[in-house]
């Protein structure tokens, strides 16, 4: 890469006012798989794209975490970084309920989990964490969902993902943005694979072509009244085999309508691929972030 | 000359040649090249204002601040980066939680900012330390009135009638010069920072901004808070009206 | 059934009163005698209400058990909340007694913590005191988030809770028994009161009703029978008045000047001090030897 002078140490700052140190561990965070999330005046929801070093020999690498009843997250990059951070916490939630026996608010868990990520993009024996993550929760003030950064930024949306080839889902969200506020939980539930499913590619860790499996991913949801539910396996088949078969029948009804045209079925928001049809959306490659490629087999850490 | 590349500014604890301490002043950087921050100090309150480009649609309105309470009576706006100013933010927190407990008053500003100016500045102290990329603007009111603080991360600390840092700076200190600050009220000063803010604007960019305000002064019972939403919109939009109708004029002017 | 009586004007439209500031109207809760020397006597362990020497670690014998404060000095008495149909009452006098002496006279023994809670205290002011600064580090804290969360009276009575048991187990308890009461505005179904109650060894509980001290014998009797969840504010504020007043005529570390507290969806309003109408003139009590011939 860019290797300069100021680029070894994070305690030291390069001639413009940057850290190439955080901005590095940055980009640890985009070559972990996708996360995304979404909420509504309701209700929140995450879903997570799990990686595993060899489909057919190993598990998946767990990446969604329940942090409280209230709370959960999904972690992207150095997975072994991100159970620190979620270790961290359960504490604070647990403290806080031992206090005042009751859930911590969402925003207060976040900007803590932030200044901890920036601590470690401040002294000279650390290390910025390699992760970022998505945080969903419901509070007094209603549902909530956060991303924070290796820099210890942290925002709050509406709608996010992040991971590799985020861009594509984030394309899809931003595109559905004003549905999601209408939606019940299991239409947003099945907003978020879709959005998901648009940042698989064809990785050879899945063997499924840039498809959604029930194994391949997980969910978590939280809302008011709803305590957090992390949903994997066999849990989320009904919700996989949905979109997919609302996706054949869109594609079903497109090519009988425009008679013949796998292209403009892909063309669109890549929903159009069919099982049998092993083809890399176009989408999906321009949005990814540069640089993910040829890192994505080297995985000098545990990746997910 | 010394400077990049010579090795004299890799690290905090060297010195140049010529006596500068390089680390400092690229941390500095990061808050020269941040967004712009104004505070101003008038006869009855002090303002803080932020301006923030607008990220995407699908985040929270309002939710990416800048601007934190400190205490009842005091408020901070961090320029540059924000994880680094909310280490301020919260040493600010500590400091004026500690001092009212252990005097019963609250903490004087100067006290408060020569305070945080010191903490800024251990961090350029050590080898193992890094400066901090961000400042502390501070606004309160005290039994002494009404103070506008910026307290840099070099260490020092100085207390302003008006002031602004990051991105734009020297432009907004002239229109800041121009104004009889301390003959204005808060509600008045409002909407002239909004000016400042929007005037030196890079027009060229399409970015959208949005304008992060808050205030102290009587009105708001010496407590420190943000401008309700539609006040500040409300200034926002006449400080864009009186650029537009200056602009005219010039143009009149000249035809 | 108690009769009927109107609500003193300042309660319904009480002035908004911090708990933080010493109100003139009231006198200065602590700060006028503050000069005074108090007289120590030279063997606090041959007087009732004083505390052992002090006790650094240096000065403790070899054997001898580490003491804290095993006597309060300055003591307020009992503090009574009951709920009613829209929130909570609370209610309290003004006493502040060094032993048996009434030495303060305006002490406010309700606080305002925020816009749903207040606190009531009976037992050592100084330690009451140092409360009220915790709680008002805790919502100065939530005022700096500006996040839109406030503390519920809940959490505001866990934490109490915490903080007294802590103490208790360091051997070195607040002397106080306090009582939580306010309204809960984020649940779904609308406000909900609440009032609870923590002593200074950390016991704790909620009810409809709470006393402390002698309260817990001589108001308590006249909640359980007349306190309803769902009666009007001007029943149970009638219904206050008369516990306050049972209580002034039996407890002898009492006085009549009392403060009158409520919460409610609007807020918080604490009364200004205010006096009953007693009557002594029983027959019983014209000539008291009467019925005890022979002792005085």
């Amino acid at each position: 890469m860019f290797r300069n002078q100021y680029d070894t140490d994070v305690t030291t700052w390069s001639p413009q006012g940057r850290i190439f140190q955080v901005e590095y561990a940055m980009e640890a965070v985009k070559q972990g798989g996708c996360a995304v999330g979404i909420r509504n005046k309701t209700h929140a929801v995450l879903a997570a794209l799990k990686l595993s070093q060899d489909a057919d020999l190993s598990s998946y690498q767990k990446k969604v975490f329940k942090i409280d009843n209230h709370v959960g997250i999904a972690v992207s990059g150095l997975i072994a970084d991100g159970r620190i951070l979620c270790r961290y916490m359960r504490n604070e939630c647990l403290n806080h309920k031992f206090v005042y026996e009751s859930p911590l608010p969402v925003a207060r868990l976040v900007r803590d989990v932030a200044d901890r990520h920036q601590v470690a993009t401040a002294r000279s024996w650390k290390r910025p964490f390699g992760v970022g993550l998505l945080c969903i929760g419901h509070d007094q003030t209603g549902p909530h969902l956060f991303q924070t950064c290796p820099s210890g930024n942290y925002w709050e949306y509406y709608a996010i993902a992040m991971g590799a080839r985020s861009q594509a889902s984030k394309t899809y969200l931003e595109k559905k943005l004003d549905d999601f506020e209408k939606c019940d939980l299991d239409e947003l539930v099945k907003h978020a694979l879709r959005a998901l499913e648009e940042s698989c590619g064809t990785r050879k860790a899945d063997d499924k072509d840039g498809k959604l499996t029930k194994q391949n991913c997980t969910v978590a949801l939280v809302g008011e009244g709803k305590p957090l539910l992390v949903l994997d396996g066999d849990d989320i088949a009904e919700y996989v085999d949905a979109i997919h078969s609302e996706q054949e029948e869109a594609t079903g009804a497109a090519a009988a309508e425009a008679e013949m045209s796998i292209d403009t079925s892909q063309g669109g928001d890549g929903a159009g691929d069919l099982p049998s049809v092993p083809t890399q959306a176009p989408t999906t490659e321009t949005g990814a972030a540069g640089g993910d490629g040829q890192a994505e087999e080297q995985q000098p850490m545990e990746e997910g | 000359m010394s400077g990049v590349g010579s090795g004299y500014d890799l690290s905090v604890t060297t010195f140049s040649p010529e006596g500068r301490v390089f680390q400092t002043e690229y941390a500095g950087k990061a808050t020269d090249n941040g967004v712009p921050c104004v505070g101003v100090c008038c006869k009855d309150g002090a303002i803080l204002a932020v301006e923030k480009p607008e990220e995407t649609k699908m985040m929270l309105p309002n939710s990416n601040r800048r601007i934190f309470t400190v205490s009842r009576h005091c408020g901070m706006a961090v320029p540059g980066k924000l994880p680094d100013g909310r280490q301020i933010v919260s040493r600010a927190q500590q400091e004026a939680e500690n001092y009212k407990r252990f005097y019963g008053e609250t903490i004087p500003t100067k006290v408060l900012t020569d305070r945080l100016a010191n903490f800024c500045h251990v961090f350029s102290l050590y080898w193992h330390l890094r400066p901090l990329g961000s400042a502390a603007l501070t606004a309160s009111f005290d039994d002494d009135g009404p103070h506008v603080y910026l307290s840099e991360t070099n260490g020092v600390s100085y207390r302003y009638y008006g002031i602004a840092v990051g991105k734009g700076r020297q432009g907004i200190k002239t229109e800041l010069e121009r104004m009889k600050l301390d003959q204005m009220t808060c509600k008045e000063a409002l909407k002239a920072v909004c000016k400042c803010l929007i005037k030196q604007r890079d027009d060229s960019s399409n970015k959208k901004f949005e304008i992060e305000l808050a205030w102290i002064s009587e009105e708001t019972g010496r407590e420190f808070v943000r401008v309700p939403a539609d006040l500040a919109k409300e200034c926002e939009a006449a400080a864009k009206k009186e650029i537009e109708q200056e602009e005219d004029d010039d143009s009149d002017m000249e035809g | 059934m108690i009769p009927h009586c109107q609500l003193p004007s300042h309660i319904a439209t009480g002035p908004h009163v911090s708990p933080f500031v010493s109100h003139n109207e009231a006198g200065a809760p602590y700060g006028d005698h503050r000069s005074e020397d108090v007289h120590v006597p030279a063997n606090p362990a041959s007087v009732p209400f004083a505390v052992a020497p002090s006790t650094d670690k240096g000065e403790v014998a070899m054997g001898e058990p580490r003491k804290h404060t095993t006597t309060p000095y300055v003591t307020g008495n009992s503090v009574l909340a009951i709920k009613y149909k829209d929130g909570v009452l609370m209610a309290c006098d003004m006493l502040g007694a060094y032993g048996s002496t009434k030495r303060y006279k305006s002490v406010q023994r309700i606080i305002r913590v925020n816009d749903t809670t207040i606190v009531g205290a009976s037992g050592e002011i100084s330690d009451f005191q140092y409360i009220s600064n915790l709680l008002e580090e805790l919502m100065t804290q939530d005022f700096c988030y500006d996040d839109g969360c406030t503390m519920t009276p809940s959490e505001i009575h866990a934490y109490l809770c915490r903080v007294m048991y802590n103490r208790r187990n360091k051997m070195d308890p607040l002397w106080n028994s306090l009582v939580v009461a306010g309204v809960d505005k984020n649940g779904k179904e609308g406000n909900k009161s609440f009032i609870g109650s923590v002593g200074m060894l950390g016991t704790s509980y909620t009810d409809s009703h709470v006393a402390t001290s002698f309260g817990n014998y001589l108001s308590r009797p006249l909640f359980r029978e007349f306190q309803r969840d769902d009666m009007s504010l001007e029943e149970a504020v009638s219904l206050m008045q008369e516990a306050l007043r049972v209580l002034f005529y039996r407890d002898k570390t009492s006085i009549n000047k009392f403060v009158l507290a409520k919460v409610d969806g609007e807020g918080v309003a604490i009364s200004k001090p205010f006096a009953l109408d007693t009557k002594w003139d029983f027959k019983a009590f014209m000539n008291p030897s009467k019925h005890a011939v022979g002792s005085w």
